[in-house]
């Protein structure tokens, strides 16, 4: 082999050609690097005609290391390994041909090791991909050896061809690392849906079924293999099928997110109701591959809104039927329902009310207290009526004062504690209350003016007459009588207490009272029965003045009543006087005697017994109790 | 203790048999009476002629409630006996005057009239207007 020191001839040049064209071929079959590799060094062997030659790259260290070489010794290759006038990265480095060795500055270490493989001219020909050096190929001669252009042209050449096919390779590398990294994701992708607790299912451009997870095809019972051929549309619900395929539809052309819910058979014929979320996806370069989805099955959750939402609606209607005004505040004390009773009650409209603190409605003088009594209810939370002991007033749109009950009860909803007023208009009530007060006033005043011209008309006929004495029994008769009145007038003429009745009508000669001792229960006693007693206490203790226990200084009389309730009520009340002179049994029955064994024994269908026995008058009264009034 | 001898007192009462019977009590307690008035307008001529010491005043005359005669009684400082038929209702009229429920017998009369005089407040307190 010839080697030339600068003039070439035609074989020469076509050796070069020849060498380029073979590396060329070989370069673009090669099926790894190593067959790439010996092609180059085949090249500068052929078209050089350089019989040693080597290919080293930067390792993943930075350090530059044989990958090919031809006639070095191993221990030449092993201690120049690392050796390079370059660093990684460097950009567009110029090659180094280096005649002799001898004439270079390279330390004396490095200089005995060339010359002892029998090195004397060199060349370092640096490898680029996309400008940066990756490596080198080194071209050897046993002389000196003066480099030509055309060796230099050749050399840079063979680089560079070298240099497109890593650059190639490292590229389809790239992409085969990558493909398979998509790949794995996918892998994972597919996994994970797989087991999914929830429905997930991929579809393609066309609205195909590609892909359903194993919890969506357990729910449509349908085989792995049998997915690319299933239909799901036919399971929708009628109802819901237009709407669902419509949407879905519009997500595929318009290529974006959709969420629809409806009803589907499941394997076992039962409607579920899903939620279906689903998104486009995009291959790298742009390409809509689909949808992705996910249907959740709210089913349960669906009914029990379902259910909320028809108990609300029944509260609403409860509270709208309500016959009186209906009001329910949440806890920042605003409106949040009224009825059609409350609209007329207040004279607002319900959207005049809603959403407004309560307290429009409180009357200006109790407005800036309601808070306070309203927090206070939302810390003891009761079913119970406002304001006990106090008028409750509300306040209308037109600034009138409504007197008003109200009753209050705690709602729990999911909204929050509410509070449900029931608000009664009582301005009727009132009025009728004290409609019967004026005429119950009227009644007595009638009453008692009439008894008081009965006075008069009396006095007027005793009067210059010797009857003084009837004169006198007539009065305290009627005296009695009306005593008995202001009793029941107290009552409104609905009953009368009997421990009262007899005090008041004792009272009369209140000289005696504390020779009058009085004992037993309440007893609430009827308008009739009173007036009959009162006249009847009358007459006795009118005769036991006259006659009886009061009629001397030392005589007393026992009151004592008591109640039987079987079989029926009855009043069991005896007089009994003692210590007063000795009785004996009149020849003749008077007024007093007649009242109180005909008279009221008729009035109150009472049996009355007098026993006019030698210690004492007693007297004996044994008369029914109405049902009603027995006690208070 | 107070006695009615020689005081004048005015009866207002629009029952003809019950201002009778109230005349007849208060001449037998020694008491000069003034009227009997049966109409508050006579009341109220009477009070602003005549000399009284007390005055028996019914609440209602002739349907009408009689707070003017009222006030024109304590406007001249002339101490009052209310005779009512009415319950609890006549204590927002008496306003602390003394109240006695019809028919009252002469003791009871005797008794409210001389509670009413001894009352007397030292300075006359104005409370109404006088028509």
């Amino acid at each position: 082999m010839q080697v030339s020191g600068g003039s070439r001839n035609a074989t020469e040049s076509l050796d070069e050609l020849s060498a380029l064209y073979v590396l060329t071929d070989r370069l673009y079959r090669a099926k790894s690097n190593q067959e790439a590799f010996e092609a180059g060094l085949d090249a500068i062997r052929d078209g050089l005609g350089c019989r040693r030659a080597s290919l080293l790259l930067f390792d993943g260290a930075g350090v530059m290391r044989f990958v090919a070489s031809r006639g070095l010794s191993e221990g030449y290759r092993k201690a120049i390994e690392g050796h390079s006038p370059w660093v990684v990265g460097e950009r567009n480095p110029d090659p180094i041909f280096v005649s002799h060795i001898a004439e270079t500055n390279e330390p004396a270490r490095v200089k005995d090791m060339v010359a002892s493989e029998g090195i004397v001219g060199l060349a370092f020909i640096p490898l680029t991909v996309q400008g940066e050096v990756v490596g080198k190929f080194m071209t050897y001669y046993g002389r000196r050896h003066s480099f030509a252009s055309h060796e230099v042209n050749l050399a840079t050449t063979i680089a560079r061809q070298i240099g497109f096919h890593l650059e190639r390779t490292r590229a389809e590398e790239a992409r085969r690392v990558a493909e398979e990294e998509l790949r794995e994701s996918e892998q994972q992708f597919r996994l994970m849906s797989e087991h999914a607790p929830v429905m997930i299912w991929t579809c393609d451009a066309s609205g195909k079924c590609t892909n359903l997870n194993r919890m969506l095809r357990e729910f449509w019972g349908v085989e792995t293999d049998k997915v690319p051929t299933f239909n799901w549309h036919p399971t929708i619900h009628p109802d819901d099928a237009a709407d669902i395929g419509a949407r879905m539809m519009q997500a595929l052309t318009t290529q974006s997110a959709v969420t629809v819910q409806g009803r589907y058979r499941n394997c076992k014929g039962q409607y579920r109701v899903l939620l279906t979320t689903a998104r486009p996806h995009f291959s790298a370069n742009g390409m809509f591959r689909g949808l992705i989805g996910v249907n959740v099955d709210v089913t349960e959750r669906d009914q029990a809104e379902m259910a909320m939402r028809h108990s609300e609606e029944r509260f609403r209607s409860a509270v709208e039927a309500a016959p009186s005004g209906m009001v329910m505040t949440n806890e920042d004390g605003r409106i949040v329902l009224v009825n059609l009773h409350a609209e007329a009650l207040f004279g607002y409209g319900r959207e005049e009310m809603v959403g407004q603190p309560i307290e429009m409605l409180v009357p200006d003088r109790s407005r800036s207290s309601h808070p306070v009594f309203r927090r206070g209810y939302g810390s003891l939370p009761l079913a119970r009526p406002m304001g006990a002991g106090r008028d409750l007033y509300a306040r209308r749109k037109d600034g009138r004062e409504v007197p008003v009950e109200i009753g209050l009860s705690p709602i729990q909803t999911s909204e929050g504690l509410m509070a449900l007023a029931s608000v009664v208009d009582i301005s009727e009530r009132r009025r009728s209350e004290a409609h019967r007060e004026l005429l119950m006033d009227e009644l007595n005043h009638r009453v008692k003016n009439t008894l008081a011209v009965v006075q008069g008309i009396a006095h007027q006929t005793f009067r210059g007459t010797e009857a003084t004495d009837a004169h006198a029994a007539f009065e305290g008769r009627l005296m009695a009588l009306s005593a008995a009145h202001n009793i029941l007038t107290q009552t409104s003429w609905e009953h009368a207490s009997l421990d009262q009745l007899v005090c008041d009508s004792l009272q009369i000669q209140s000289a005696f009272s504390n020779r009058v001792s009085t004992t037993g229960p309440a007893i609430l006693l009827q308008p009739n029965q009173a007036l009959s007693l009162a006249l009847a206490f009358h007459e006795l203790l009118t005769n036991a003045v006259k006659y009886g226990a009061l009629s001397n200084e030392a005589g007393t009389i026992s009151v004592e009543w008591f109640r039987t309730d079987k079989p029926k009520p009855r009043l069991k009340l005896v007089w009994s006087e003692l210590g007063g002179p000795t009785v004996s049994s009149p020849a003749r029955r008077g007024f007093g005697s007649r009242l109180l064994e005909r008279g009221l024994a008729a009035d109150l269908e009472a049996e009355v017994a007098l026993e006019f026995q030698p210690q004492g008058l007693v007297c004996r009264i044994d008369a029914p109790l109405a049902a009603g009034v027995l006690a208070q | 203790m107070t006695t009615l001898s020689g005081k004048r007192v005015l009866i207002v009462e629009d029952e003809a048999l019950i201002a009778m019977l109230a005349e007849d009590f208060l001449i037998e307690l020694g008491a000069t009476v003034i009227g009997p008035a049966t109409s508050i307008n006579d009341a109220i001529a009477l009070i602003s002629t005549q000399e009284i010491d007390a005055a028996v005043l019914d609440l209602n005359i002739r349907g009408e409630r009689s707070d003017r005669v009222a006030d024109a009684l304590r406007l001249r400082g002339i101490p009052i006996v209310c005779a009512t038929g009415y319950g609890q209702g006549a204590a927002d009229f008496a306003r602390g005057s003394t109240i006695i429920a019809k028919p009252y017998s002469k003791e009871k009369l005797d008794d409210s009239l001389r509670l009413a005089l001894s009352d007397v407040p030292s300075g006359i307190q104005p409370v109404g207007r006088v028509n």
